[in-house]
This record gives C-alpha cells, structure tokens and sequence, in this order.
C-alpha cells in the first residue's frame, strides 16, 4: 500500500510495564500488553495506528468480547494526533464480510487496483503462516502434550513464560490447539451439547475432542479472570475426567513467576511418565 | 413439574406467575443470602463472575426443596451469560443432581432438543390459562418495578428512617400473593397514595445519581450489597436506567419482531463507543451521557469482577466524565466485597457530589 510501516517488537518486559501503569485495572494480561504495545509503537512516533475491531471471525461465532471494544478502549491510550485505523471485522453474516472490510479501509489509500493487489499479498503470507508446521519440542520422553488457549497466549513466549520452550527442554512433544484448523476442530465440537460461541473456545475443545486418545495430557493456558476460560476449564475438567488425559490448568498474571511454572510442568510430566509407564 | 429458577433481584414475583399460568408449581429458592453465595461459590471455578455463584447457590438451594427442573436463561453471545447455563447443567450433573435442565434460548443446530423442552413447558396448559398467566406476570414485573421506584423516590425523604423499606416489603408480599390483574392494579394505586404518606415535607432537593452497568448487579440488591437503600440512606433520590420490564420488551419481543434498534443507544454513545461491545458496555457509557444531558448531579456505575464489556466501559468513564462535568464512580462487586470499606466510598462519592453540587450552585 505504500507505508512505511512500524512494528512493535515481540512482547518484553519494557513493554507490558508500559501497558500495567496505563490500562484500566480489572483488564487481563493479554489486554494490558497489548495497551503496552499500543503505547510502545506511539512513543515512536508514527501518524496511524492499526487496531482492528474483530468483532467475529468466523460466521455464527464471536472473538472475546474484549476484542469488540478495543478500539474504543485504545483510544484512552494514544494521544489525538494518532488517527486509529479499525475496520470492523464482522463474519457473522459471512466469511467474504472480512475481505471487504479490509478492501474499503484501503480504498481511502490507494487506487482499487493497488488495495486489490496488496491484499493478495497479504493473504499469501497468511496462507504461509497458517500452514507452515507447528508441532515443536522433542519427542526425548515419548510424551505429547496438548496446550489450549486464546492464540493471544499460547502464541507470546513472554506472557506465558516460555511454556513451549520449557516443555520442548523437558522433552515433550507439544502441539497447540491454533495448530489445527477450523475443518477440524469444527466438525469436532459438534458432539458437544452446546456449541460455544467464541471462537477460540470453540477451536480448544474442538482440538480436544479431535485429540483427546492422542495425547497423555492437556494443559489449558488462560489469563488470569477470564471467565470464558474458567468455563472451559469446567468442560476440560468434565471431558478429560472419563479418559486417561491428565489435565493441568494454567493462569498467568503480571505476578506469574517463571521457577513456578518450571516446577508445575516438571510434576506434570513426571505424573505423565509415571501414568504411561503404568 | 416443580420448577425452580435462579434470582433476579425481586423478579421471582412475576416469573411465580407465569410458570403457574404455564401450568407449573414454581418451587422458588429462599432470597438470596450468604449461604446461597457461599454454595454457588463453592461449586464454581474460582474466577467465575458474582452473578454464575449466585445463580448457581439459587439452584441448589430450590433443587434442596424438591424441584424437579432448573429454569435458565441462555444465549448466543457475546456475553458469556449465555453459556452459564450450558456449564451450571454440567457442574449439577457432576454433583449427582438428577434435575432436568431447561434452557430458554432462541434454538440453533439440534431442534429437536428445544422441541422436547417446550413441549414439556408448556404441554399441560390450555392456551386461555397461558394467556392470563401471562398478563399477570407481566403485570406483576412492571408492577413490581414502579414500586420499587417509588420507594427510591421516598427514601431520601423519608420522615422516619426505614420505613420505606419496611412498607416496599409489605407491599411485594401483597403483590406476591396477587391472583389477578386487577388486584395488581388495586395494590398499585394504594402503594403509590401510602409511598407519599412516609415523605417528610421537602426542605432541600435530594442529590440525584443515576445507576448504570451490568444488568445483574445492578437489578440484584444482594450483589451490589443494598446499593440503591445504601444511597437512599445517605440521602440520594437513585435514579435508574434499568428496567427489566423494558429488557423483555426490546429483547425479547421486539428483537424477535426484528423491531430492536441499537441506534438511540449508539447515538448517545457517540465518540467513546462505535456500538455494541456485548453486556450492558454500550448502555452503560450511552446512559452516563444520557444522565448528563438529563443534569443529574452524578453516576454510579457497577459491575461483576471480570466482567469483560464493563471493563472496557470502565475504561471509557473517566473519559464521558470529563467531558460532561459529571462525576462518575465504578463499584467493582465479587464475593470479597466488604460492606465497610463499600460504605466508605459511597459516603465519599456522596460528600465529594453535594460538595460540588453547592459550589456550582445548583
């Protein structure tokens, strides 16, 4: 499109302390970082911002709800000499509504030739994102291991202290539920009573139930208060209790502390090796 | 069938009606008290919100009196009140409770799951029965909301402290026991004639604060600790911005119509919010503006611990209330909440109000 654009670096210690001392109290952690980011890429200085208002990116289906105000709730953030860029992003009514959001934004840009050009672009290197192998770690101890979770999490080595990284050391083989896409974990949550609504829920226990006599063990990665995930915890709980997946349930906070996290994974792979061993 | 239901602050008058028109025996949980919370919290996961415990207690205390089925409301987001149900049925499956979950929600995917559910619902019932069960419960809800009103209005000026309260409760209780629209109607104008008999000749106008946020808390006076007797005490005329009454109208009727338009809404909010954030998000930041055009003297604004969509409201408020000039305070409520230190801030907020109130020369 012909900007020059600036990115802010991944997650650190800088930027989420940019985002703890500004953002309402009350938020969870992925949203103050991302308020840490916001504030990160303004003190650059720059004139417009990108933050998208995803409001549902699959039909029938929401993003968190904190997704649907942040815009708005940036806006407290940034000072009135950066415009916000947000197009809504709304596939409620249909998966196409997306592209012709983004197409509009552009329009206001460049000429319809060069947006329409730009977004191939763009969807080629989404494509190659989404399909480039995700599975990681090692497979020293024969153990796999599945993470579920807001992509938002699972994806920031810094907010969830490096639990990929741990794991893979412990030698673990892990595979997130972001790995598996929506032609899977779709049909997979059908069985369950109630479809849920969100559309990162929906993938964790779709990639569940695709998984469940897979893998020796889940762990669920959530933000600390987020009650969407504590209800997933509950259905986690309920699906895991009838086989032989151990569960371990993760919550992070700006107070997290690494040498905890190391121990309880230590212990879980331990009663994971300890299980399969018989 | 014996069919409990979780509280809503003093709905239970007019959902006893409709069952009964429904030809059920509405088997109603004790009000909601410590215990209630301290059972629901104990079954919930801990980062559960206030109103999930709550409900959750109010369930197993009406399955404790012999219900044989648990009413519920669902949805299909974004807020996560529609999926409460969903959990609350597994959490008393795994507790070995043997009740029949019924979930009202607009049906999706497995049809014939709602089917079953209705029919149970509303099988045993003559269609004239249905229809005055109906229009009393309906009745008895708006009823019951211009009563409490009217107490709101009279507490401030009140001529012997409590009561207002004191007679609100007399006259639910009649209202409970009401069996047709007419006698509604009777208690309705005799409260309104004995509401004014308790106020004491006006000296000065009461402070007026307006209450916005998330619709449990705000409507359930166990949740948000008495709020609203709180303020009346403190000598505060509340004024509120959620009705229930009006939530069915526009929810319910009018959306199934297709008639509901958040427009109004996204009028007011204008600037802070470009619309729906799931919740109550956009009528609590489209009310605050609202209540300021209105002059009201200041706004009061609460919420669940973790309550997303309020979270980002709470986020904007600073914001609303500095460009309108009105003063604005965000009460966080969870199981943890303190009745002293929740005192204490009210008193502040009120001091800090009729303080600035005087200065400004209202």
């Amino acid at each position: 499109m012909g900007f020059e654009v600036i990115t802010s670096p991944p997650t650190n210690q800088e930027i989420l302390e940019l985002g703890l001392t500004a953002c309402v109290d009350g938020a969870c952690l992925p949203l103050k970082a991302f308020v840490g980011h916001v504030r990160f890429l303004v003190n650059r200085g720059l004139e417009l911002l990108f933050v998208p208002q995803a409001i549902s990116v699959v039909p029938g289906e929401y993003t968190c709800t904190n997704l649907l105000g942040l815009p708005d709730l940036v806006q407290q953030y940034i000072p009135s000499s950066v415009r916000l860029l947000s197009p809504a992003l709304d596939a409620r009514k249909g998966a196409g509504k997306i592209s012709f959001s983004y197409l509009r934004c552009g329009l206001e840009f460049a000429s319809a030739l060069r947006v329409l050009k730009a977004w191939q672009t763009a969807q080629a290197a989404q494509r190659q994102v989404d399909t480039a192998p995700k599975a990681n770690g090692s497979t020293g101890r024969g153990l796999n291991i599945l993470i579920l979770g807001p992509r938002y999490l699972t994806d920031d080595a810094y907010l969830n202290g490096d639990l990929m990284g741990k794991l893979a050391a412990l030698g673990v083989q892990v595979t997130a539920a972001a790995a598996f896409p929506d032609s899977i974990t779709l049909p997979a949550s059908r069985s369950l009573a109630k479809r849920p609504f969100w559309t990162s829920m929906r993938r964790s226990l779709g990639a569940l139930e695709h998984c469940l006599h897979r893998v020796d063990g889940v762990i669920s990665l959530a933000p600390f208060a987020c009650v969407a995930e504590a209800m997933q915890g509950v259905m986690v709980a309920e699906r895991t209790a009838k086989t032989e997946c151990a569960h371990l349930e993760l919550h992070v906070d700006e107070h997290s502390s690494p040498v905890g996290l190391v121990t309880r994974l230590e212990a879980f792979c331990d009663l994971l090796e300890r299980k399969r061993r018989g | 069938m014996r069919i409990t239901f979780p509280h809503l602050g003093n709905a239970y008058i007019a959902v006893e009606s409709l069952l009964r028109g429904l030809g059920h025996e509405p088997v109603t949980p004790p009000l909601t008290n410590r215990q209630t919370l301290e059972r629901g919290s104990f079954h919930s996961p801990a980062e559960m919100c206030l109103p999930f415990k709550i409900s959750l207690g109010n369930m197993l205390e009406g399955i404790d009196l012999g219900a044989e089925s648990v009413l519920m409301i669902g949805g299909w987001g974004p807020c996560r009140l529609g999926y409460y149900g969903e959990i609350q049925r597994l959490l008393l499956e795994a507790l070995g409770k043997e009740v029949e979950f019924i979930t009202l929600e607009v049906p999706r995917g497995n049809y014939s799951r709602y089917m079953v559910h209705l029919q149970k619902l509303t099988g045993s019932t003559k269609f004239d029965h249905l229809r005055s069960g109906a229009s009393l419960s309906w009745a008895k809800l708006n009823a019951l909301e211009e009563l409490e009103i009217l107490a709101l209005q009279t507490r401030p000026r009140e001529k012997k402290r409590g009561a207002t309260t004191g007679y609100l409760q007399y006259q639910l209780e009649q209202l409970r026991a009401a069996e047709t629209v007419q006698e509604v109607e009777e208690i309705l104008s005799t409260a309104s004639r004995g509401f004014l008999r308790l106020r004491a000749r006006e000296q000065n106008r009461p402070l007026r604060l307006g209450v916005v946020g998330e619709i449990y808390t705000v409507m359930d006076p166990f949740s948000n600790l008495r709020l609203e007797e709180r303020l009346g005490y403190l000598g505060v005329e509340v004024v509120r911005t959620i009705s229930l009454a009006e939530w069915v109208k526009n929810h319910i009727f009018k959306k199934a119509l297709g008639l509901y338009s958040l427009a109004p809404l996204r009028r007011l909010a204008a600037g802070y919010l470009r619309g729906f954030i799931g919740g109550h998000g956009l009528e609590s930041i489209a009310r605050s503006v609202d209540l300021a055009r209105k002059n009201l003297d200041g706004v009061v604004h609460v919420l669940p611990l973790s309550c997303m969509p309020e979270i980002v409201a709470r986020g904007i408020l600073p914001r609303v209330s500095r460009d309108h000039g009105i003063p604005v305070l965000s009460l966080m409520v969870d199981e943890h909440t303190g009745e002293g230190g929740f005192q204490t801030r009210l008193e502040a907020f009120v001091d800090m109000v009729q303080r600035r109130v005087g200065r400004l020369g209202k």
